[in-house]
């Protein structure tokens, strides 16, 4: 693995890749076993150097990160997606099965700062619309304000207790809503 | 200090009551006391709100005058952002971003009007119960719990004065019962009168962009949504309780507004037409404080659920959208296959 590829995985886990480079580095993930050991290597890293005090908040997430990105190649389409209302347990379903059996081709890897010092390190799967990779940087302000308009809109049904609590959320994301991101659900 | 992931636990220690049939009915009682004194009483606070690693000091406001509400929410250190209900419109001023959102009141003409309250089905979704607990700001406390039984809704701990049934300090937790925001008030003064003034915004808005939604298309009636798309799937508990259009800033076609409730807990679907322009770029999540955003690309339209749920509720629901099945007869606007289907 050469230097490049080393800063451009660190970049990635902290969320400062560039998006024109994060298309070709998650190819080379794809196609590179050994480079998905060390970027699952590198994430746990950068758990534990987040997690409060140095704690490992989970110790399976190198391992996870892996499955998830070997996950498209494991079972693409491999159940037709649910055409009728589903169950309760297909709610339940983990969320990377529910990407596979949607029959979507591949599947994008976000990993982002985590929004609070005490949260882990976290990485989601979720399915991408077309072939390409795709990748969030940070929202724009068009993003967060049509995410506010959103929130105040949303706020007008709530109970008056969760609308305190929602426009108080409101008023103290700053400087604007933060990114977030899910933990991979073991398949 | 409490860990985050213990203060449930410790509820359920402390909690076991003679009677938790009892308790949870005398629970209900007072969260229906609570939202009532929410909404219809005068009151002046200071409050701290926090989320882990950040607090902010904000005051809130509420007048009632002649059977409506005004509402000053403040922060008072940091982004300086305030949100003001008026007669007719909600304002969000974000004075960062030099933007004034507005957004028309829905509970225009009656102050409790179509209010989700607490329902009867309530302790099928989360455990209740009540306790007497220790003083706060020099006022007589009960402690009310809402434990979810599941994990698609937050958890929630009250701390109501028992005179006025005000909640003086409320901590919401997350579906592993760790404490993800608090709101302690600092002060709480009930006035039998607030004046207009002190429900008027301080933040100087000149030249600050006004952004609305469209008043005219938010209040139509139920309309079809768009392309008959609809969440297929919503949590145990949560049924459609409203659904209108809506012009959201910045883009040039109507949305579908669809708002869920169990009773405590909302989620909005928002559902628009066309490719994002300006939006979030789907598939994305988001989140302020508690609240949790997921928004996804359906069918050339973008798919949006937010509320205060955790993050894993939204995203299940907005990826859940798709075209609704056709029925063998036609349905009443109101029932939706989908989140009865689900209701056991």
């Amino acid at each position: 693995m050469t230097d490049q590829i080393r800063e451009q995985l660190s970049a990635l886990l902290d969320g400062e890749l560039p998006r024109d480079e994060m298309g070709l580095l998650m190819r080379r993930l794809d196609r590179d076993p050994e480079l998905r050991r060390s970027f699952g290597t590198y994430a746990l890293i950068g758990e534990t150097l987040r997690a409060p005090g140095g704690r490992i908040a989970s110790q399976s997430f190198a391992a996870r990160v892996s499955a998830a990105i070997d996950a498209p190649q494991r079972g693409v389409a491999a159940t037709p997606a649910p055409a009728a209302p589903a169950t309760v347990s297909v709610w339940r379903r983990p969320a990377v099965r529910t990407a596979l059996a949607a029959g979507v081709a591949t599947a994008a890897v976000f990993v982002f700062r985590p929004w609070q010092d005490t949260q882990p390190q976290v990485a989601s799967v979720q399915p991408a619309p077309t072939s390409a990779y795709s990748f969030a940087s940070s929202p724009t302000p068009a993003q967060n304000q049509r995410l506010a308009s959103y929130m105040v809109a949303h706020s007008q049904y709530s109970t008056p207790m969760v609308r305190r609590n929602v426009l108080t959320s409101l008023l103290a994301s700053d400087p604007g809503i933060t990114r977030a991101s899910y933990e991979i659900e073991a398949p | 200090m409490m860990r985050p992931a213990a203060w449930f636990v410790a509820g359920l220690l402390i909690a076991a009551p003679a009677s938790a049939q009892e308790t949870a009915q005398d629970a209900r009682a007072w969260l229906e006391r609570m939202s009532e004194a929410l909404a219809t009483r005068n009151y002046d606070g200071l409050f701290t709100h926090s989320t882990p690693g950040q607090a902010e000091s904000m005051r809130i406001v509420h007048r009632v005058e002649k059977g409506r509400s005004y509402e000053r929410l403040v922060s008072l250190d940091g982004s300086g952002r305030e949100v003001v209900r008026t007669r007719d419109e909600v304002h969000a001023y974000l004075p960062d971003r030099k933007v004034v959102l507005v957004e028309p009141r829905r509970d225009e003409g009656s102050l409790l009007k179509a209010l989700p309250t607490p329902g009867p089905t309530l302790d099928r979704y989360y455990d209740l119960s009540s306790r007497q607990g220790k003083k706060l700001l020099g006022r007589d406390i009960v402690i009310i719990d809402v434990r979810p039984k599941d994990r698609y809704r937050y958890g929630y701990r009250l701390w109501l004065d028992e005179a006025t049934a005000m909640p003086v300090r409320s901590v919401v937790g997350d579906e592993g019962g760790r404490q993800i925001e608090q709101i302690l008030f600092t002060r709480l003064e009930m006035k039998e009168k607030i004046s207009a003034k002190d429900v008027e915004p301080a933040v100087d808005a000149n030249g600050f962009q006004w952004v609305r939604t469209d008043r005219k298309l938010a209040a139509m009636p139920q309309l079809p949504a768009n392309n008959g798309l609809r969440p297929l799937r919503v949590p145990p508990g949560f049924r459609l309780v409203a659904s209108r259009l809506q012009v959201m800033p910045g883009s040039p076609m109507p949305a579908q507004h669809l708002i869920f409730s169990d009773g405590i807990a909302a989620i909005s679907v928002f559902i628009e037409p066309g490719p994002p322009t300006g939006g979030p770029r789907p598939p994305e999540a988001s989140r302020m404080g508690s609240a949790n955003a997921y928004s996804t690309s359906v069918h050339g339209h973008l798919v949006t659920a937010i509320g205060e749920v955790p993050a894993g509720t939204v995203r299940e629901i907005a990826n859940s959208v798709a075209p609704m099945p056709p029925l063998p007869s036609q349905a009443p606007a109101s029932a939706m296959p989908a989140a009865s289907a689900n209701t056991p």
